[in-house]
């Protein structure tokens, strides 16, 4: 399946020929991420903790990872909107066919205020490239509750489009010793 | 790339897009120019066959051919197939026919799509004949699709 730019010769031999492929493929949500989007289209951010380690998983997983016990809604708990930034990277982005980033961005992993992992691939906002800090804290800008269609459809990875960047609170540097743990 | 789409209840549609930029060489080359110009070209090997979409070499022999020439602009359907549900990137966004036609002055077939309506429109054998697209830019899709020869 093809499709085409115009390639700006309208006159003279033709010499190039641009060609899209695409492949448009469709991904099964498991029940557990689509009742983590429907729960961030309503603005919370739902985790687990397990019952045999007390770890909190945010996304929710079903399952202990660590103890290969079951998870379910007895054992959900809603998370604050607010974490400590464990680690960034500034992005540079190429000019690619399809990029819609024009300007250096960042994206950042989180640790959410009693959560046990990070979220990561975050985008951060309201503040200057240069002054991004391990163990900043922020908190998240929700996207319009109209537009948190997607939410559902990242098959448990991150927050869809329902969270649109994280901003500083303002608030202290959280010390090393609070997200030293969960630093790659 | 991959972006959203879509989504349903408990389905997520994403799209991964590869683009090209393909260089089309001397003879691929002058067939697109000439479907701007709303002229169909196939390449004549030594033993004479009309080669149409062209070749840069006869198939038969191997040799390079540079002999193009102007064909028809309609033709008879040698085959097809009927598709009841276009896909988002397919030449028509209703049901169509993928079609071979071998135009007048062609001995090979090229495939395109045929904007017949129907299936039973359709048949190996009817005469069909090149709707141009409006706005022509040297590429396959300059044929906008065919259409049977019986004025509609």
């Amino acid at each position: 399946m093809t499709d085409t730019e115009r390639p700006g010769e309208d006159s003279g031999p033709v010499r190039f020929m641009t060609q899209h492929i695409a492949l448009d493929y469709v991904v099964r949500v498991s029940p557990l991420a689509e009742r983590f989007g429907e729960q961030l289209r309503s603005g919370r951010i739902v985790g687990q903790r397990c019952s045999s380690c007390g770890l909190v998983y945010v996304p929710m997983r079903a399952f202990c990872p660590m103890c290969t016990v079951a998870m379910g809604e007895e054992d959900e708990l809603e998370l604050a909107d607010r974490g400590i930034v464990t680690s960034f990277t500034v992005l540079t982005p190429i000019q690619y066919h399809g990029q819609k980033e024009r300007d250096d961005y960042a994206l950042a992993s989180i640790l959410l205020e009693g959560a046990d992992g990070t979220v990561g691939q975050q985008r951060l906002t309201g503040m200057p490239l240069d002054q991004i800090r391990m163990g900043m804290r922020v908190e998240a800008v929700w996207a319009p509750p109209e537009e948190r269609a997607s939410a559902a459809g990242e098959r448990g990875y991150g927050f869809g489009n329902a969270i649109e960047a994280w901003r500083p609170t303002g608030a202290p540097d959280a010390p090393t010793a609070e997200f030293a743990a969960h630093v790659l | 790339m991959c972006s959203t789409a879509a989504v349903t209840s408990g389905e997520s549609t994403y799209t991964l897009e590869l683009p090209y930029r393909r260089s089309v060489g001397p003879v691929v080359g002058a067939f697109l120019t000439g479907l701007r110009d709303q002229q169909v070209l196939g390449s004549r090997t030594a033993a004479g066959r009309v080669i149409v979409p062209p070749l840069e070499y006869d198939p038969d022999t191997g040799d390079a051919v540079d002999d193009l020439v102007g064909v028809g602009t309609s033709g008879v359907v040698t085959s097809w197939a009927w598709i009841d549900e276009p896909l988002r990137k397919h030449p028509l966004d209703r049901p169509f026919a993928w079609v071979m036609v071998q135009l007048d002055g062609a001995d090979t077939s090229l495939v395109h799509a045929l904007d017949a309506g129907t299936a039973d429109a359709v048949g190996t054998g009817m005469r069909v004949r090149i709707r141009w697209a409006d706005e022509r830019r040297g590429h396959i899709s300059d044929i906008a699709c065919f259409e049977p020869e019986v004025d509609q």
